[in-house]
């Protein structure tokens, strides 16, 4: 562990903060009016003026629980990334594996939170999300173990070397794209957010309000930053850039991929989750081995 | 100070505000939010503010006093004609809110509907294992699944009069397998919208929004045509196929292009029985209001 940790709280609430304004800036592209850079904060300071809603009979315990597990492997997953070459807060021999392992527990973060109220929409939208979800996870592995073939290390330090002199993104062509899918559910957007979408009168997240609300989205868009990021330095070459500092160019290319992220989540339409499931299981993971068998050919 | 400083910003927030429709209001509505600067919540529970819009009949004025009290306290009520512009009304209530005051009380009573106290060797309330109406709640009990078999829990519920993503004034009563429905009943229709619910546009517009593009949604209720990739492919091919009508992708198609939907009223039950609630909720959705109307008043 190095001092860089003491970085991550920073980051986390900027990259949120820069993640709700992209939310409200992308919008202005159908006419709505732009909201400053202060949008995002009154906002979170008019739900977390308002009370806790209650429901009858809820399970009060994963009610904190679900968003704090969201948020904790936002955290995590964000640690084991290098900020500068070479330096990651946690520098992991397998940081690869534990930024999977968040992946797959965000499943486990969402039905929680479906499952607290006690509530018929919100189980509902808990059930579909895990749904979707698995068929969406397994080709995430794919996509990041590809990725770690030209390192031939799991240490996305080791990562973020070998692309000093190409990019995964040139070498792996289908490997961004696979994996902004994964960013969209992770982070619950259009036409992934199948948790709390408007047919289920918001879902999960139907029966919160104030600071619960709050937590939840506060999670919802650290998980976008910390999804960003990760995105940025296995496709990206994170810190690696001319001129400017690590930092600075993993910040950049980390605010490029969420804005690019935000805008397909207002783009894309949303199509029923049993249409989705076909293209998932069908389409997205046998291109995901296809996709790593060229890597390893590659890499070769 | 900081104190001060926190309730201003929230203040200067958009209300957070959910509507009550009643008759020959819901254009109105629609078109109010498409411009105005407020939120309309998809639940009571995220709301501070109900919007009464028009005269609620008399059959719906439990339901408006119970999502009133759903509506987690300080929150105000606004009534709202549809003749001049409630934003002020509306912008001072928040006001009021963010700032503090105490708000309305409670229409209803705040006891369970059953106490959660029963008879039984535990006061357990129920009888048996399984099945019966413990604490007056009924248990849910398996049933035959009619998509794949699987025996999963059925429970029957309520939907509407003010469900946001139903016909305002229609309610069901369905039973549901997860998100499976497994039998509909109308028990009230819609109340009757005047033309201008059932234009083109304003058809288009409530699709789009359940297919996750609301700001897209408002820039067509304002004029302008959507940019998506996949709206009219997001909706399943046959997807509520009605004879000359065609499907619902024919219909939004159609509407996107100004043209009315054609077609004889579908028969609801029939039309729900065995359908994902997502896909339930859009076909709902693909008919126009007067239509669905209609079709509710068949099947009452």
């Amino acid at each position: 562990m190095t001092p860089l940790v003491l970085a991550l709280p920073v980051a986390l609430l900027a990259g949120a903060w820069l993640g709700a304004w992209l939310d409200r800036l992308v919008p202005v592209l159908w006419g709505r009016p732009a909201q400053g850079p202060f949008g995002p904060l009154r906002d979170g300071a008019a739900l977390l003026a308002r009370p806790t809603a209650t429901t009858e009979a809820p399970d009060r315990l994963t009610r904190w629980l679900a968003p704090g597990t969201y948020l904790a492997l936002a955290a995590v997953g964000l640690s084991v990334i290098p900020m500068a070459p070479g330096l990651a807060p946690l520098d992991s021999s397998v940081g690869i594996v534990v930024w999977g392992a968040c992946e797959a527990l965000t499943v486990i973060a969402v039905f929680l939170h479906g499952w607290s109220p006690n509530a018929p929409f919100p189980l509902i939208g808990a059930y579909r999300y895990v749904a979707i979800g698995l068929p969406v996870m397994l080709p995430s592995m794919f996509v990041l173990i590809a990725a770690a073939l030209p390192a031939e290390s799991l240490s996305l330090v080791q990562v973020v070397e070998a692309q000093r002199e190409v990019w995964n993104v040139l070498r792996q062509p289908m490997g961004l794209p696979l994996f902004l899918l994964v960013g969209l559910t992770l982070t619950l957007r259009g036409p992934f957010d199948f948790a709390d979408g408007a047919d289920i009168a918001g879902g999960t997240s139907g029966q919160e309000s104030g600071p619960g609300r709050a937590l939840w989205q506060l999670a919802r868009l650290t998980m976008l930053t910390a999804f960003s990021a990760m995105a940025a330095t296995a496709f990206l070459g994170g810190p690696l850039g001319p001129g400017l500092p690590g930092p600075a160019w993993l910040a950049l290319k980390t605010a490029a991929v969420m804005a690019v992220t935000v805008g397909l989540g207002h783009t894309v339409a949303r199509t029923t989750p049993s249409q989705m499931l076909h293209p998932l299981w069908v389409g997205a993971l046998p291109l995901s081995f296809l996709h790593l068998a060229l890597a390893g050919w590659v890499a070769l | 100070m900081a104190v001060r400083l926190f309730h201003r910003m929230a203040a200067r927030s958009a209300p957070a505000v959910f509507v009550c429709i009643g008759p020959r209001m819901q254009a109105l509505v629609e078109g109010l939010f498409a411009r105005a600067q407020s939120r309309r919540m998809e639940s009571p529970a995220g709301a501070a503010i109900l919007l009464v819009a028009g005269d609620i009949p008399r059959r719906a004025a439990v339901a408006l006093d119970r999502i009133h009290d759903q509506i987690p306290p300080p929150r105000e009520t606004v009534h709202w004609d549809g003749c001049d512009d409630p934003m002020t009304e509306l912008l001072a209530a928040w006001a009021r809110l963010m700032a503090g005051e105490s708000g309305e009380p409670d229409r209803l009573p705040d006891d369970p509907p059953n106490p959660w106290k029963g008879h039984g060797d535990h006061g357990q309330g129920g009888e048996g294992m399984m099945g019966g109406v413990p604490y007056g709640r009924p248990m849910a009990m398996t049933g035959e699944d009619p998509r794949d078999g699987l025996k999963l829990d059925a429970y029957t519920m309520r939907v509407g009069p003010f469900a946001p993503m139903l016909p305002p004034g229609l309610v069901l009563e369905l039973t549901l397998q997860g998100d499976l429905i497994a039998s509909a009943r109308v028990t009230e229709a819609p109340f009757p919208q005047p033309e201008d619910a059932n234009a083109p546009r304003a058809c288009a517009a409530r699709l789009l929004r359940l297919l996750g593009l609301g700001p897209q949604a408002d820039r067509l209720l304002r004029g302008t045509a959507p940019r998506s990739l996949n709206a009219v492919r997001a909706l399943p091919v046959g997807l509520g196929a009605a004879g000359t009508g065609g499907d619902a992708r024919t219909r939004l198609r159609g509407w996107l292009e100004g043209k009315p939907a054609e077609g004889p009223p579908p028969d609801i039950p029939r039309l729900l029985e065995g359908r994902e609630w997502h896909e339930a909720v859009v076909l709902l959705n693909s008919w126009p209001p007067d239509t669905i109307r209609q079709a509710a008043e068949a099947a009452r």
